[in-house]
């Protein structure tokens, strides 16, 4: 009875009404980022006194904004490849072998999901300087795949356990290689994991800023840093056009994503 | 395919480090407005006039500096750092000596002057208030710390640095010719009674959104913000009545990779021409006793160098031996 | 290769499979491990040997106090995401697919829109000025406007906000998991709502929920952004702590010796949570 919906009587309301305050809380802050990014106050008064595009054409008209959002995705690329390539790899380990520690291994390399990354961030930092990687893409995608890793071991490894292994031995009796046998058959059963590899270790990028404050360099700066510096130095409402656009992007992307899906399932 | 891999990440590695060779140097602020007038007065001339590229990079980052010149990997050629900072990381070692062979020294107000470093740019904190928002304007630091003449929120920078504990002394009544050295128990027993009433503003900008949204309708802030916010279209007051000078300054760091064009692009930025461009621009003092007579007679009598009638000069000497300590109280108390 | 030669080579295989974890882990090594050996380092070098930045920090009212918010704010962030997160997800487990999907977009969302942006959204939305007091004071259920932002409120709201579908998702997973027949069981064996759900349906969550909460907990503890924007001074926390350390007084020394007691408890943290995934999962096979 608690988990048929139908028949929750009074309680259906009271969860339901529970689950759309929670929609709509976290709504709030986004869709509240849209109205400022049209509003017409450069102090962030609310309502504002009138509406304008203003901040849209600021926003086009700075170079610096593009080319940040640019090298965050060239980064957020590369480190998504990176990501789950190491984490195939690793997760096979991981997962298939009966060595001694497995365990603790396992442990050890989700730990940089849990460090505080203010810790890393200086951390790196220190150690960057003496080795001459700071303010290099090198440095930007070996840092942020420190961070992005732990995410594509522990969804490939999740998808590869429930993965039955005495499919990819029959397809080597049946002739395959070990290696195609693994290709055609065990990566497409484990996509999901795979998937949701790439999305998180995109994401953990993309949205990085502790790090990328410490690695940026004049050259070379990411999409949140800039946020970051714009925010704390002329807090313009071009930071508020900037992420409605990135909503927008967002939107598009996870309707885009439903209807594949859709096609799929038809 | 692993290897492919790594050696594609080295040559990308390789590629980055040889690019750095060319003919630019970086240089360091706080962001901003500010920065933006300083790339316009400064280093867009300095390209013209050498063919040298500055980088603009920052905020300026203490910490930065010192795990820069710890680790021999100085990435900043010139930086705008608080003059008392200055003062302390000269002491230090932390910074390369200036030379005054290619800075002209003679013309410069001596006060910002050290071997180490030379004035930026500089700048009064003064009270902002939003008149729309309030019945009354406090005029000096005492109505500013009395929280029943002038109730409601106020605002105050918030890292440690010279101007807060100064402003507390005034307004407790210690005459400005006394403030050194600086009584900080006394300093905080007085902020300990408006503490419930200061949101700190930790940037420029931030102070200028609380006045100008009201949140904190008053407020000890940069003159050049509240210049800036007036430009805006938001009705401000500026009482000048015991303003509190400070200064930014230019700086090398110890170990810096372009030393020799560091020195010329000080040079240029602390020209009567260069000073008087930026002073233009953000509404700050410029450095160098020529500048006056180069600027807008109008814009000129706006700067704090003209508002001397009561001003107080923070002793950036003071600051610089007792930095550490300072800091350390400061934000233990903050913390409380 | 021929089937039957791959077969008695299982054995060796697996031993084998250690070698393909090598790459990550040397990767890890260099650039996780050492750096953060060597910023520890510097808490007992600097500024010179000893131990006395550990004395400093352990015996200062002020950093005892910051790590008490450290601790307070996260617990009370996890309390509140679970309160909030239980109901919603076993409400989107048992709602028509079609409204959850929206529910869930709308999670998404929220976890892909810029942290910074989200967390200044909140500043502006919950200052004194901000609309939030002004539709209270406009609905007239306040008379002057609520300190919400600036405190510990501020700092629970923005958090919350941030950490609620990493609670919500995997409760979301258990409650999938369970099966219907057995609450029906409870019902059949004489159960009303109130015992069946505090018998039964919460009991068979718990897994599910301390590895959420620890996860929230862990997380929390070394957040940096949104406490420094959302909180008050007095409410500093660690991660603010050590950055403070490192950029405005230069002190190396004291920021190695934060991020250790950081890290220390959350390895143990992280250790007792290993131990709680791990047996569920174990329990599971």
């Amino acid at each position: 009875m608690l988990l048929n919906f139908e028949r929750l009587g009074w309680l259906k309301y009271v969860l339901l009404g529970i689950t759309l305050l929670t929609a709509l809380f976290l709504l709030l802050p986004i869709i509240f980022i849209a109205a400022l990014s049209f509003g017409s106050s450069q102090w962030l008064i609310f309502p504002p006194p009138g509406w304008t595009l203003k901040w849209y054409s600021d926003l086009l008209a700075d170079p610096r904004w593009l080319s940040s959002a640019w090298t965050s995705f060239r980064i957020a690329a590369i480190v998504t490849v990176l990501s789950v390539l190491l984490g195939l790899v690793t997760s096979f380990g991981l997962v298939r072998g009966r060595f001694l520690f497995r365990k603790t291994l396992r442990a050890l390399f989700l730990t940089p999901m849990i460090l505080p990354v203010v810790v890393l961030a200086v951390a790196l930092y220190a150690f960057f300087l003496k080795i001459g990687l700071n303010g290099t893409m090198t440095g930007f995608v070996i840092s942020h795949l420190v961070l992005a890793l732990p995410f594509s071991i522990l969804s490939i490894s999740n998808a590869l356990e429930r993965f039955d292994k005495s499919i990819e031995d029959a397809a080597v009796l049946c002739g395959a290689s070990p290696l195609e046998a693994k290709i055609r058959v065990t990566l497409p059963a484990i996509s999901h994991g795979i998937f949701s590899a790439a999305i998180f270790s995109f994401l953990t990028s993309w949205d990085e800023v502790v790090v990328a404050i410490f690695m940026s360099s004049p050259t070379l700066q990411t999409l949140p840093v800039k946020v970051w510096a714009t925010l704390r130095q002329d807090l313009t409402p071009v930071v508020a056009a900037a992420s409605t656009l990135l909503i927008l992007l967002t939107v598009i992307l996870m309707a885009l994503f439903a209807l594949v899906r859709k096609g799929l399932k038809s | 395919m692993k290897t492919t891999f790594a050696s594609a990440v080295f040559a990308a590695a390789l590629a980055f480090s040889t690019s750095a060779f060319s003919a630019e140097i970086v240089f360091s602020s706080w962001g901003g407005t500010t920065q933006d007038a300083q790339k316009a007065a400064w280093a867009d001339k300095f390209t013209a006039e050498t063919g040298t590229t500055v980088l603009q990079d920052g905020p300026t980052d203490y910490g930065k500096i010192k795990a820069m010149v710890e680790a021999s990997g100085v990435t900043w050629d010139v930086v705008d750092v608080e003059g008392d900072y200055a003062a302390q990381a000269g002491k230090n070692g932390m910074l390369e000596k200036l030379d005054f062979a290619v800075i002209d020294r003679s013309k410069l107000d001596p006060r910002f002057v050290t071997d180490y470093s030379v004035g930026s740019f500089y700048y009064s904190f003064v009270i902002g208030c939003n008149v729309d928002a309030v019945d009354a304007c406090p005029k000096n630091w005492a109505d500013l710390f009395d929280t029943t003449k002038f109730p409601g929120k106020r605002t105050f920078y918030k890292w440690s640095a010279p101007g807060v504990i100064e402003a507390a002394l005034l307004a407790d009544g210690v005459a400005a010719d006394k403030l050194y050295p600086l009584d900080l128990d006394r300093a905080f027993k007085k902020l300990d009674t408006i503490k419930g009433d200061i949101i700190w503003w930790s940037g420029g900008a931030q102070s200028q959104q609380l006045i100008a949204s009201a949140e904190a309708p008053f407020g000890s802030v940069w003159n050049g913000r509240m210049t800036a916010l007036a430009e805006t279209g938001v009705n401000v007051e500026t009482s000048w009545e015991q303003n509190i000078t400070a200064a930014d300054s230019l700086v090398v760091p110890k170990g810096a990779k372009n030393k020799d064009a560091a020195m010329k692009f000080i040079a240029l930025a602390t020209s009567a021409q260069g000073q008087a461009d930026l002073a233009a621009a953000t509404g700050y003092a410029p450095t160098n006793l020529d500048s006056a007579a180069l600027m807008d007679p109008e814009k000129a009598k706006t700067l704090p160098d003209q508002q001397t009638a009561s001003q107080v000069n923070a002793d950036m000497n003071y600051w610089a031996e007792n930095r550490d300590a300072i800091g350390e109280r400061w934000y233990a108390w903050q913390a409380q | 290769m021929p089937s039957f030669v791959a077969l008695p080579e299982v054995a060796t295989v697996k031993r084998r499979e250690f070698r393909s974890t090598l790459p990550a882990l040397l990767f890890l090594a260099l650039f996780f491990v050492v750096p953060v050996i060597a910023l520890l380092l510097r808490s007992v070098l600097e500024p010179q040997p000893g131990l006395q930045n550990y004395v400093e920090l352990l015996g200062s009212s002020t950093y005892l106090k910051v790590f008490f918010n450290t601790f307070m704010v996260s617990a009370v962030v996890t309390i509140v995401s679970l309160t909030i997160g239980f109901p919603v997800a076993w409400t989107l487990a048992i709602m028509p697919s079609r409204w959850a999907a929206i529910v869930f977009a709308i999670l998404l969302l929220s976890m892909w829109t810029n942290l910074l942006a989200r967390t200044y959204a909140w500043m502006v939305l919950l200052q004194r000025t901000g609309l939030i007091n002004k539709m209270l004071m406009g609905m007239g259920l306040i008379d002057k406007p609520l300190a919400l932002v600036n405190n510990l409120t501020g700092v629970t709201i923005g958090m919350t906000y941030i950490m609620l579908p990493f609670i919500i998702l995997p409760l979301y997973g258990t409650i999938r998991k369970i099966d219907p027949a057995i609450l029906q069981a409870a019902a059949l064996c004489g159960a009303n709502r109130w015992q069946a759900l505090t018998r039964v349906l919460l009991p068979l969550t718990v897994p599910g929920m301390a590895a959420g909460a620890l996860m929230v907990f862990v997380m929390s503890l070394g957040y940096f952004v949104t406490p420094a924007l959302l909180g008050g001074t007095s409410n500093m926390m660690l991660a603010e702590l050590i950055a403070q350390f490192v950029q405005s007084l230069v002190n190396w020394g004291m920021g190695g010796a934060a991020a250790l007691v950081l890290l220390v408890v959350t390895l143990a943290l992280y250790a007792v949570q290993l131990r709680i995934v791990g047996n569920e999962s174990e329990g599971g096979r």
